[in-house]
C-alpha cells in the first residue's frame, strides 16, 4: 500500500512539473499557432540562470524566480521582435507553421550553444541545505523540492487561468487564440497580444526551470526532452485548451509513475509517446474534449 | 463620411476588386449588393482593413484608412460585423461583448454601452454567461450585432445580414439596424443577399459585379430600375432571354 502512495505521491510532483513545462508551450501555440521548438531551450536557459544566481550570488532558487521571470520575460519580447512577427505577414495560420517550426528550431540550436560556452557540457543542478529533504505524506516520502514543484506549478497554472479568465489581456488572448481576424475586427491589438504572449511564455518556461535545476538536474541538451513531453501534454490536454494543461501534465505523470509498478522504469518515456499516438488516433481533440 | 477612391485588391496574383470607388454619407443606410464571388466581402474587409487594397485610397472623416491594420480603425470608428459571423464560440455570451469595447473609449464605457445593448437584444442578458456556441443562429447574430456596438462605432458594416435566419428574425434584425440608424445617428454599410430587403431599408445602393461597381442611386429608384429587377428580382421581361 506505501509504495502506491509513494508512487502516486511521485506522479503528482513530477505530473505538476510536466503541466509546468507545456503551459507556456500551449499558450504560444494556441494564441499564435506557432510550434515553439525552442521552449525547451528557454526552460534550460531559465534553469541556468537560477544556477548562476545561486552559486555567484548564494541566491536561494524559488527566490530567484522573479528574477528569472523578468529576464526571460525580456528574452521573449526580443525573440518575438526579431523572429516571430515578420512571419505574420503571412495571412493564414497554417502558412506559418512550417516556417515557425523552422526558426524556432534554429533558436534552439543558437540558445544550446550559447549555454555550452557559457557553463560547459557538464550537467548541473541547485544543491541547497534542504536539497534532498522529505516530508511525509501518509507514510509515504516526497521531496521538499518536488513539493515546491508541485505547488509552483498549481500557483502559477491558477495564476495564469485568472489572468486568461478575468483580465481584458487574458480576453484578448483567448479572442486571437479563436479567430484572430475577427479579434483585430474587434479592435484588439493581436500583434501587441502575441508580444505579451510570448514574453509570458518564455517567463513560465524560466519557473519550469528553476523547478528542474533545483529537484533535477539540467544539461545544455536538456531542452528537446523537456519540449517533447510539454508536446505529449499539449495533445492530451487538446490544443488551445490551456486550462486543461496542468491536468493533462498530472494524468501523464501519474501514468507514467504508476507504470513502474509494472514494468521497468526505462518504459517511462515510450509510454509517453505511446500515449501520444494514442490520443492523436482516437481522441484528437484532446482526453477531455465531450466529443472526439 | 467614407471615401473609397479607386481601389484594386488582389489575392495573391488575382484580381478581386477593379477601381472601385465609393461615398458614404454620414447617417445613412447605404446596401451593397451582388451576386456570390462578386466582391461584396472583399470591399467590406478592404473598408475594415483584414485585406489591404494595392492601390487607391480609404479615407474616413478626412483620414487616410488604407495603411492603418484593422484594430486601429476600430479606434477611429468603423466596425463590422463579418460574413459569418466569427464569434468567439467558447467565450460567452458576456466575455464576447467585453472583447467588443477592446479600444480605449469604448472600454470606460463598457457598462452603459452593455446596458444599451442588453435593451435592444434582452435575450443576450438572459444568455450572459452562456457560451456563445451554443445559441441559436438568431441569437448569434444578434450577438454579433451586439459585439460590433460595444466597440461604439459611427459606421456600421454589416456583412450578410440575413444569412440563415428565419424571416421573423430578419424583421426584427432589420427593425434594429433602423433604430440604431435613428436613434443613434449611426451610419450602416449592409450586405445583403436579398436585394429586396436590402434597398427597402437603405437609403442608397450600390450594386457590384465581377468586382466593378457597376450601378449606383437611391435606394428606390434602383429597386425599380430594370437592371435590378431583371437580374435580382427574378422580374425580367417576358420574352428577352439573359
Amino acid at each position: 500500500m506505501n509504495a502506491v502512495i509513494q508512487t502516486v505521491l511521485i506522479g503528482i510532483a513530477v505530473g505538476a512539473l510536466y503541466g509546468l513545462v507545456a503551459l507556456g508551450f500551449g499558450l504560444i501555440m494556441g494564441v499564435m499557432k506557432f510550434v515553439n521548438i525552442a521552449h525547451g531551450s528557454f526552460i534550460i536557459v531559465g534553469g541556468y540562470i537560477a544556477y548562476w544566481l545561486f552559486t555567484l550570488l548564494g541566491i536561494d532558487p524559488y527566490l530567484s524566480i522573479p528574477a528569472v521571470m523578468l529576464v526571460m520575460f525580456a528574452m521573449g519580447l526580443i525573440l518575438y521582435r526579431l523572429l516571430f512577427s515578420p512571419l505574420l505577414k503571412y495571412p493564414r495560420a497554417e502558412m506559418r507553421l512550417d516556417k515557425s517550426l523552422l526558426i524556432t528550431f534554429g533558436v534552439t540550436w543558437i540558445l544550446d550553444n550559447t549555454v555550452t560556452l557559457l557553463w560547459t557540457p557538464d550537467t548541473r543542478s541547485v544543491v541547497t541545505s534542504y536539497t534532498g529533504s522529505t516530508i511525509d505524506i501518509l507514510g509515504a516520502k516526497l521531496g521538499l523540492t518536488g513539493l515546491a514543484g508541485l505547488i509552483l506549478a498549481v500557483l502559477v497554472a491558477v495564476a495564469l487561468h485568472v489572468i486568461l479568465t478575468r483580465t481584458y489581456f487574458g480576453k484578448h488572448v483567448r479572442a486571437a487564440t479563436e479567430d484572430s481576424g475577427a479579434a483585430s475586427l474587434s479592435g484588439v491589438n493581436v500583434q501587441g497580444t502575441y508580444l505579451m504572449s510570448c514574453g509570458i511564455a518564455a517567463a513560465l518556461a524560466g519557473v519550469a526551470g528553476v523547478v528542474i535545476v533545483s529537484s533535477y538536474s539540467i544539461a545544455p541538451s536538456g531542452g528537446l526532452d523537456w519540449l517533447l513531453t510539454g508536446m505529449v501534454v499539449i495533445v492530451l490536454a487538446g490544443e488551445g485548451n490551456i486550462a486543461f494543461i496542468l491536468p493533462a501534465g498530472l494524468v501523464l505523470g501519474l501514468v507514467q509513475s504508476i507504470s513502474t509498478l509494472f514494468v521497468s522504469p526505462a518504459y517511462q518515456q515510450p509510454i509517453a509517446l505511446i500515449i501520444f499516438i494514442l490520443v492523436l488516433m482516437f481522441k484528437p481533440k484532446g482526453l477531455f474534449a465531450s466529443r472526439g | 463620411m467614407l471615401e473609397i477612391n479607386h481601389i484594386d485588391v488582389f489575392y495573391g496574383d488575382l484580381q478581386a476588386l477593379w477601381d472601385v470607388s465609393m461615398a458614404i454619407d454620414e447617417g445613412k443606410i447605404v446596401a451593397l449588393v451582388g451576386s456570390n464571388g462578386a466582391g461584396k466581402s472583399t470591399l467590406m474587409l478592404s473598408i475594415s482593413g483584414l485585406i489591404k487594397p494595392k492601390t487607391g485610397s480609404i479615407c474616413f472623416e478626412g483620414i487616410r484608412l488604407d495603411k492603418l491594420p484593422a484594430h486601429r480603425r476600430v479606434e477611429q470608428g468603423i466596425s463590422m460585423v463579418p460574413e459569418g459571423r466569427r464569434l468567439f464560440s467558447q467565450m460567452t455570451v458576456l466575455e464576447n461583448l467585453e472583447v467588443g469595447a477592446s479600444v480605449r473609449t469604448a472600454r470606460k464605457a463598457r457598462f452603459d454601452t452593455l446596458k444599451w445593448i442588453y435593451g435592444l437584444f434582452p435575450i443576450l442578458s438572459e444568455r450572459k454567461k452562456q457560451s456563445a456556441g451554443t445559441l441559436s443562429g438568431g441569437e448569434q447574430q444578434m450577438l454579433a450585432i451586439g459585439r460590433v456596438l460595444m466597440s461604439q462605432p459611427r459606421l456600421l458594416l454589416i456583412d450578410e445580414m440575413s444569412l440563415g435566419l428565419s424571416p421573423l428574425l430578419v424583421q426584427e434584425i432589420s427593425r434594429v439596424i433602423e433604430d440604431i440608424n435613428q436613434s443613434r445617428k449611426l451610419t450602416i454599410l449592409v450586405v445583403e443577399q436579398d436585394v429586396q430587403l436590402a434597398l427597402s431599408l437603405a437609403d442608397r445602393g450600390y450594386i457590384i459585379e465581377n468586382g466593378r461597381i457597376v450601378g449606383q442611386g437611391e435606394a428606390g429608384e434602383l429597386l425599380c430600375s430594370e437592371q435590378v429587377k431583371e437580374a435580382y428580382l427574378g422580374m425580367g421581361l417576358p420574352g428577352k432571354v439573359k
